[in-house]
């Protein structure tokens, strides 16, 4: 029996026009916590899709617990006992919790011998065992649809531990989570390291490794660069390996001078879905050169603030004037023109038109203005001439230049091309809603740079973050959404951190 | 291989074409005829390969023209259903559009005494206006009540199909054909029965029109900003729009103009082709036409040499009846095999990819 429990031995995995794994071999220990770091777009997802039976590799072996193995599907990774939570959950919202877990491997019970069904109870039983065995604090019981996203998480890691699973990967879990909530998901790996699970944990915050893990590989462009013992290495090296160069932490800042007054909302109300006010009575402003970070766990109505500014929801009370003139009645391409840019959370479903070009992405704004446009005749020679520019400008790599097919891009360089179109419209307001959601180090430093270059420009900028260290490092001035309203409206020099966060949870009296 | 993936979009329909004529052939077999006579007596039905006799008057040409007379209607219902796929919409009521077309065309213009010069431009543009009037209505329908437009075009084919055949049961049919009554020579789209060397034509101006249309459509798709639109709105609506894209009316518009399109699929059936309407029957065409679009990947030009290929073994099957002894129905069979073969295009597209992959490892080894 070897030493490692799993060990991926030269693997190599291409998908058209990149090499994603390129030669690479881990190996991994019974019982550790074992990270991957690494840029978005190095391969770490991808290596570990591998091992759970989702793709196969190019070239290389699997061995688990010593012996070779061809992982062909996820069902049959999990028959050698290996789990995974993904980004995205795979849950049916209108099942139950228990239902959920025990899909596929229901335990049966036949009425009077004969009649087969579902032994929900002894399910609920188990499940609630297991729960408070790793600490999971999940009623069975509760549907899906019911339990915030913390908790769905939960359940995916029930659903691994309901399977025996004994090696449980993590795809960037803490990225959906609250500082808090992250807080106790590492006390649960810390919890299934005890139990002597072994843990891969996907991730690119240097944070979390330092606190969970024990060894952890780094890979970059597709290569294992190294492999730490994360005790005796130090954050700053890590993340330096991980992006190849070294990054200052401290950003150097310049004095904010503010201007005339771009954005001025007053007593704003905008409603959801079901008809209930989900952002109540907000007023705010944010003037020429200044960054205003709106702070706030997710789902306090920072997003739908911003999406009425830019006109995705409606209005139901209250004044948004821009530049001295009322838009809350305008369309979105009239407030396009009047002069607002707009950096959607979901780049990939609002951003961008992922089976079109690049070159088409870029111009998604202006294809019908001149010269990309005239008399409603496209001129493809100045939207190519336009798209090379941007590329050049703003760094954007992809495999086939204007022609590339958005949805082939990584994701960094798809957030890049988005960031590249609005700044370019060149408008007054910029707003930038969770703009570096799921970059790494490297792409996080150079989007914060370009967010404080286009405010050293004169434009009025506002942010919208659930990470409370971008607001910090980026705001000048930083109001509080919690439950729809704005608790505090501050300059970001008199507050700290903590009086954010204690904000952020609903605490008025400071 | 690299060639195979930068041609990817033509040898894809070319393979799901050959495994389906393949697959046909093997079907001809079993009925114990030879494949390639079957398939040779497609291409003599519509005028393309000499026949062995023809009837006085009559020649291989005449059989083209009246081939082309057949093929013309189901260029524009191809392209109809085309523009609606680019905005993401499938219009499945291109027969109820072109029923309704043909009747309202027939009864203005068809019925009157207006000179050919009016006459012809008018059955057009009032066939435009009646399709793209009912498709429309689809466009709307969705974008009021966003109401599935699936749903509401097979309803709306069937209300069409029983209103038209009311009134031309109850105001215009013609006794003995139980048909609506034939519209004037000067109304039709087809110049019927002009002589020439002898022999005996029908010329099909309609097929100059859709020429125009597929050039337009090319035009419209590639070039200009509403193509843009539609493209934007068919793969993304959200990034449309964010992009300030008015979503709803982009695709009132494109199920507008692929009614149009119908519209005149209809004017050059029911005015050229043929010169009535046979009432409670829905043209197979419509329902043909989706299977053309498919084929020919949604592109014009594509649809140029899909709606050709089936249009040839719809018009030639009447010969290859009476001469193979085989019933007419097996070109309906070739035709659902076609469209078979094309849905899999995802899965031969898997294949190729796969096949490609495999070459580049073992020369890269």
């Amino acid at each position: 029996m070897s030493e490692y429990i799993v060990e991926m031995r030269n693997i190599t995995k291409r998908f058209p026009g990149i090499v994603a794994n390129d030669d690479v071999t881990i190996q991994i220990k019974k019982g550790e916590v074992y990270a991957l770091l690494g840029e978005n777009g190095a391969g770490k997802s991808t290596l570990m899709s591998m091992l759970f039976g989702m793709y196969e590799p190019d070239v290389g072996e699997i061995y688990v617990r010593g012996n070779r193995e061809i992982i062909s599907s996820p069902s049959y990774a999990t028959s050698l006992y290996i789990g995974m939570v993904h980004q995205h959950f795979k849950l049916v919202s209108n099942y139950t919790i228990a239902e959920n877990i025990i899909m596929g491997i229901e335990p049966m019970k036949r009425f009077l011998g004969l009649l087969p069904y579902v032994d929900i109870k002894s399910a609920n039983e188990e499940i609630a065992r297991l729960s408070s065995e790793y600490g999971l604090e999940v009623d069975p019981t509760k549907r899906i649809c019911d339990v915030p996203v913390s908790v769905q998480q939960r359940v995916e890691i029930l659903k691994m531990l309901y399977r025996d699973a004994d090696i449980l990967i993590f795809d960037e879990p803490t990225a959906v989570l609250t500082p808090q909530e992250i807080e106790f998901l590492l006390k649960i790996i810390e919890g299934l390291k005890k139990a002597g699970k072994t843990v891969i944990l996907i991730t690119h915050k240097l944070e979390e490794i330092k606190k969970v893990a024990d060894r952890c590989a780094i890979l970059n462009r597709g290569k294992v660069i190294d492999v730490m013992d994360v005790r005796n290495t130090s954050t700053a090296e890590m993340a330096s390996k991980m992006v190849g160069r070294e990054i200052s932490s401290e950003r150097k800042k310049a004095g904010a001078r503010y201007g005339e007054e771009v954005l001025v909302v007053q007593h704003l109300t905008v409603k959801d879905d079901n008809g209930f006010d989900i952002v109540k009575n907000v007023s705010l402003c944010v003037r020429q050169g200044e960054i205003v970070a709106v702070a706030g766990v997710a789902g306090n109505g920072q997003v739908e603030l911003a999406d009425a500014i830019a006109g995705f929801k409606k209005v139901s009370s209250g004044k948004i004037v821009l530049n001295g003139k009322e838009i809350a009645n305008k369309t979105i391409r009239g407030r396009i023109q009047s002069g607002i840019s707009y950096i959607p959370e979901d780049r990939q479903s609002y951003g961008l038109v992922l089976d079109f070009s690049l070159a088409e992405n870029l111009v998604l704004k202006k294809y019908n203005q001149e010269p990309y446009a005239r008399k409603g005749i496209r001129n493809q020679q100045e939207v190519e001439l336009f798209s090379e520019r941007l590329q050049k400008n703003y760094d954007i790599r992809s495999a086939r230049g204007n022609q590339t097919i958005v949805r082939s891009m990584s994701g960094g360089n798809q957030q890049k091309a988005i960031i590249a179109r609005e700044v370019e419209q060149d408008s007054s307001l910029i707003i930038f809603v969770q703009p570096t959601r799921g970059l790494d180090v490297g792409a996080i430093h150079n989007i914060h740079n370009q967010i404080l270059a286009e405010r050293d420009k004169g434009k009025a900028i506002l942010l919208v973050s659930l990470e409370l260290d971008e607001v910090m490092a980026l705001a000048d001035t930083i109001a509080v959404m919690y439950n729809g309203q704005i608790l505090t409206c501050e300059d970001a020099t008199s507050l700290s951190i903590d009086e954010v966060g204690q904000y952020m949870m609903g605490v008025v009296n400071i | 291989m690299k060639w195979v993936k930068q041609y990817e979009e033509t040898i894809i329909p070319v393979i799901a074409l050959l495994l389906s004529l393949t697959v046909a052939g093997i079907v001809i077999a079993l009925l114990g005829n030879n494949p390639f006579a079957v398939f040779a007596n497609l291409l003599r039905g519509s005028g393309i390969l000499p026949k062995l006799r023809y009837a006085g008057g009559k020649s291989m040409l005449t059989d083209l023209c009246s081939f082309l007379n057949y093929w013309t209607p189901m260029i524009f219902a191809a392209l109809g259903v085309a523009v609606a796929l680019k905005a993401g919409l499938f219009n499945i009521a291109i027969s109820g559009q072109m029923l309704v077309a043909g009747f309202t065309s027939s009864v203005i213009v068809g019925y009157s005494s207006i000179q050919s010069v009016i006459a012809k431009p008018l059955v057009l543009l009032i066939s435009i206006v009646a399709g793209g009037a009912v498709g429309a209505l689809i466009g709307w329908l969705k974008y009021r009540f966003n109401i599935n437009e699936v749903v509401s075009s097979i309803m709306l084919n069937y209300i069409l199909q029983y209103i038209v055949a009311f009134f031309i049961s109850m105001y215009y049919v013609d006794p003995i054909s139980r048909q609506s009554r034939a519209v004037s020579d000067e109304s039709r789209l087809t110049l019927a029965n002009v002589e020439f060397g002898g022999y005996r034509y029908d010329i099909p101006l309609g097929m100059i029109v859709a020429l125009f249309a597929i050039a337009g459509v090319q035009f419209v798709c590639k070039k200009t900003t509403l193509g843009y639109e539609l493209g934007a709105v068919g793969l993304n609506r959200k990034a449309a729009r964010y992009a300030g894209i008015n979503v709803g009316r982009t695709m009132l518009l494109a199920m507008f103009i692929s009614g149009a399109l119908a519209g005149l699929a209809g004017a050059t059936y029911y005015l050229g082709y043929f010169a009535s309407i046979q009432p409670k029957v829905l043209a197979a065409m419509g329902y043909d036409s989706i299977a053309v679009a498919l084929l020919g990947n949604s592109n014009p030009i594509g649809i140029l040499f899909a709606s050709f290929l089936i249009s040839v073994i719809g018009k030639g099957s009447t010969y290859m009846s009476s001469t193979s002894g085989l019933d007419a129905e097996l070109s309906s069979v070739i035709i659902s095999l076609i469209l078979l073969f094309s849905a899999c295009k995802v899965y031969i597209r898997h294949s190729i990819n796969k096949a490609t992959d495999k070459r580049k490892a073992r020369v890269e080894k």
